[in-house]
């Protein structure tokens, strides 16, 4: 569904990418591991439009997507859920689920959907009208991902959902997911929290300062003595369990 | 000809003492000042007043130029502790257009028709009236701001001063204290602006309100961003050009303001960080596409 | 006398809140201070006037006419003088701004000279006595029409899809883009409201001091952009009570003290209030 060939990407003049490849099937949930400022947000950045690579291929369904910009690539069927959630704070929650359809000109069904998500998830309708700002750091990462929701993605670009979350809403935040993952969604995901994301995924990669430095299915990555030393490590705290 | 050339040199100079005061305000400490001309003006009505009406020698009034306007710095200098960037730009432009209707309006400074046979300086015996005295004059003053601010810039203030405009509470961490050095070069500035506003009038010898208004402030502004933000060159480059492009542009007699507006753009465009200006990329030419970006 | 005056006040204030409007709007998706608002002011109200000298056309197409004409320029200064200038430091933008205000000023005193036109159109206009008041039914139906625009501006922002991407690309413009919202399109269209809503603005004072000039724009501008940062700018409701409170401010300043102080007012209020609220009176945002 999704490859990436040789991917590098800048800020400026910073090299950040440097030769990213990897791909994500259709159906699966596929976790990128790695340590702080490995280049995981950027790799997200990349595949959605927000940064421009300057080498190499990304396709999506079989088309090159890399030099488009963001906004037509969402209506490829790619939604990102960046890191730190970024909702549009002085906006209404109900408006932040509107704007997540923005693509679409299909109102009758954006309208469905939007009722569906206030079903699955009813603090959307609770603070329908709420600015979005007055949200908890849980109910903002539902929000955020909801409003990707409201896309019909074929798939889902997840940055650290958990990040800053108390062990409950991690919990929560990934139940969300294994429920994605029943209905097929296709989901790439970012996570710090290795174990639990190894957990919900079926294949990982993990990152070094730019690029792939192994791959494996979930098993293998929980397994391998590298990751386990470096992201499975002690003083670690389980929460799925 | 001669002395059409000198006297471009003598405007010159003016701008070019305007502009790098301004500069330590915009490039070394990050605040933004659209009433600057204000300091000029008063500088300019504190020198002829006292000439004029009790006499006073020229280099009392000169120095009394100097502290009124640095004094007027330093009050202008103590909002900027609580209100930045576009709030602050709009307080010094409220404050140079209320500075240039008080003017305008006292009776002291003459109105509209502002003052007249201000006397030219007495110093050394030398008749001021002939343009290449003048000329020496002004430009022994230019030197000497030069070098106060090169000494500045480099030296253990001016490397404190980059560390507020690039990041003040970070400065603030490492124990600069930020309010001080934020109001002293607000009157160091003020100061030397009011030294211009001097020099230009007991040269030209006759000043209303209208060289003192919103106008030149958006000159002298001008010409600190075209030269480049934070360069000591550019100042002096961008002064000197600023001074002279319109003149150039006089015989194009109505289109001069058409062209320089169009031509203000175009440089921009074509160099945004100025023409001396370090190429420094901005924080937000990293981001390019979010305000907000991590 | 002083309900007069505050009449007169609120008049003139809710011209400034109108062009405030397109200075926060701006601002907001920006991060500019566009100094070049006022010429938009004036390139409308000049845009209508001679329409109206030149062919017998309906009074509000002519309104329509001004608010186009003053819509295109601001979507053609964005583009030219703003947008290749993105991401420089922010006075470069600025100075940009200035650029394009002396320009367009030259420009329509080339074109059009620097005496004043009488607007065109003669409207009756008759002093109606409201609980003792005498109201001018021009003052009343300028009053009007700005707080028709305003609203018309505020449901636009809160309720259609358009301006609810305006309002989220003005707070985080890569999320924004992850929306699928062009960016670009949404500042043009920002410009395009903000540059109407002068036009509209200019047209009104045209008809209230009967003159159309080239510098006209200057003062107005200058005072919309305080209105702006009085309210906090950034902030559509701050614009208006901004706008509002700087008109009547003026009024009764100039009225109670000296007229020769009377744009000095509107500063000198600016000031203090921002020495005793950084951000505006009702909070806006930095950059
Ligand atoms: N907007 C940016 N501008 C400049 N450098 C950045 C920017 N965002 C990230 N970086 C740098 O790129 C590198 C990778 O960052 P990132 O992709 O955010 O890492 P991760 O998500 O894996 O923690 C880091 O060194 C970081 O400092
Ligand atoms: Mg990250």
């Amino acid at each position: 569904m999704l490859t990436l060939k040789s991917v590098h990407s800048y800020y400026g003049s910073l090299h950040v990418l440097k030769g990213v490849s990897l791909h994500v099937r259709q159906g699966e949930i596929v976790t990128l591991l790695g340590a702080n400022g490995a280049g995981k947000t950027t790799t997200l950045k990349t595949i959605s439009g927000l940064l421009r690579p300057r080498k190499g291929m990304i396709e999506f369904l079989g088309e090159d997507i890399s030099r488009l910009g963001a906004e037509q690539i969402v209506q490829r069927g790619i939604a990102h859920v960046p890191e730190g959630r970024r909702v549009f704070s002085t906006l209404s929650v109900t408006a932040n689920l509107e704007l997540g359809a923005f693509a679409r000109s299909d109102h009758k069904a954006v309208k469905k959907d939007l009722e569906d998500l206030q079903e699955r998830f009813p603090i959307l309708r609770e603070r329908a009208r709420q600015p979005a700002g007055t949200l908890s750091g849980g109910e903002q990462q539902v929000l955020a991902m909801a409003r990707a929701l409201m896309a019909r993605p074929k798939l889902l670009l997840l940055d650290e959902p958990s990040m800053g979350l108390a062990p409950r809403l991690v919990k929560q935040v990934f139940e969300i997911i294994a429920r994605l993952r029943e209905t097929g969604a296709t989901i790439l995901l970012i996570e710090q929290n290795a174990r639990v994301a190894l957990k919900v995924a079926d294949r990982g990669y993990v990152m070094e300062t730019g690029s792939i430095s192994l791959d494996g299915t979930a098993a293998e990555l929980m397994d391998h003595n590298e990751v386990k030393r470096a992201y499975l490590g002690k003083g670690y705290q389980e929460v799925w369990e | 000809m001669t002395e059409y050339f000198l006297h471009l040199a003598i405007i010159s100079s003016f701008y070019i003492i305007l502009a790098l005061s301004l500069n330590l305000i915009i490039g070394y400490c990050g605040q933004v000042s659209l009433g600057h001309a204000a300091f000029y003006g008063i500088g300019a009505y504190t020198s002829a007043l006292i000439t004029i009406h009790w006499g006073a020698p020229f280099l009392l009034g000169l120095v009394l130029a100097v502290l009124v306007a640095a004094l007027f710095g330093l009050g202008l200098g103590i909002p900027t502790l609580r209100i930045r960037d576009d709030y602050l730009a709009i307080v010094t432009l409220g404050f140079g257009i209320i500075v240039d209707l008080v003017l305008l309006n006292l009776e002291v400074t003459g109105g509209p028709d502002g003052l007249t046979r201000i006397p030219p300086p007495d110093l050394f015996g030398l008749n001021f009236r002939f343009k290449g005295n003048y000329l020496t004059l002004v430009m022994f003053c230019v030197l000497a701001v030069l070098l106060l601010v090169y000494r500045l810039v480099h030296s253990r203030h001016g490397r404190a001063l980059k560390a507020i405009r690039d990041h003040e509470v970070t400065a603030r961490v490492m124990g600069i204290n930020t309010a001080a050095y934020k109001i002293a070069i607000f009157t160091l500035s003020a100061g030397m602006a009011g030294l211009a506003g001097s020099l230009y009038a007991h040269y030209i010898t006759f000043i209303n309100p209208e060289s003192f208004g919103l106008h030149t402030s958006i000159l002298i502004l001008t010409m600190v961003v075209l030269g480049g933000m934070g360069s000591i060159l550019g100042s002096v480059v961008g002064a000197g050009i600023l001074t002279i492009l319109p003149e150039m542009l006089r015989r194009f007699a109505d289109y001069q303001d058409l062209a320089y507006g169009g031509l203000l753009i175009a440089m921009l465009i074509w160099r945004p960080q100025g023409l001396l200006g370090v190429g420094k990329v901005s924080q937000k030419f990293i981001l390019p596409k979010g305000k907000k970006g991590t | 006398m002083l309900l007069q005056q505050i009449l007169n006040g609120l008049t003139a204030g809710s011209v400034y809140a109108l062009v405030a409007l397109g200075y926060t709007m701006i601002y907001g998706i920006l991060g500019l201070i566009n100094f070049a608002q006022g010429e938009l002011y004036m390139a409308g109200a000049f845009a209508a006037v001679l329409l109206l000298s030149a062919y017998e056309v309906n009074f509000f197409l002519a309104f329509l006419f001004g608010m186009g004409v003053a819509a295109l320029v601001g979507v053609t200064l964005e583009r030219v003088a703003f947008r290749p200038l993105r991401g420089a430091h922010p006075l470069v933008p600025l100075i940009s701004a200035i650029g394009a205000s002396i320009l367009m000023q030259s420009l329509a005193l080339l074109l059009f000279g620097p005496t004043d036109r009488a607007f065109p159109v003669q409207f009756e206009f008759a002093t109606v006595d409201v609980a003792g008041i005498p109201i001018s039914t021009l003052q009343g139906a300028i009053f009007g029409s700005a707080v028709f625009f305003m609203t018309l501006l505020v449901l636009f922002v809160k309720y259609t899809r358009f301006g609810k991407a305006i309002m989220a690309t003005a707070q985080d413009q890569d999320t924004a883009r992850l929306m699928g919202i062009n960016v670009d399109r949404m500042i043009s269209l920002t410009f395009l409201i903000g540059s109407a809503l002068s036009g509209a603005a200019g047209i009104m004072m045209a008809i209230y001091y009967n003159a159309t000039y080239p510098r006209m724009g200057l003062l107005p501008g200058l005072k919309a952009f305080s209105a702006a940062i009085l309210g906090g700018v950034g902030n559509i409701p701050g614009a208006i009570v901004g706008g509002l409170i700087l008109g009547v401010a003026e009024n009764l300043g100039a009225a109670y003290l000296s007229s020769g102080y009377k744009d000095a007012v509107a500063f000198a209020i600016l000031i203090v209030v921002l020495l005793l609220r950084p951000r505006g009176l009702l909070g806006g945002r930095g950059h």
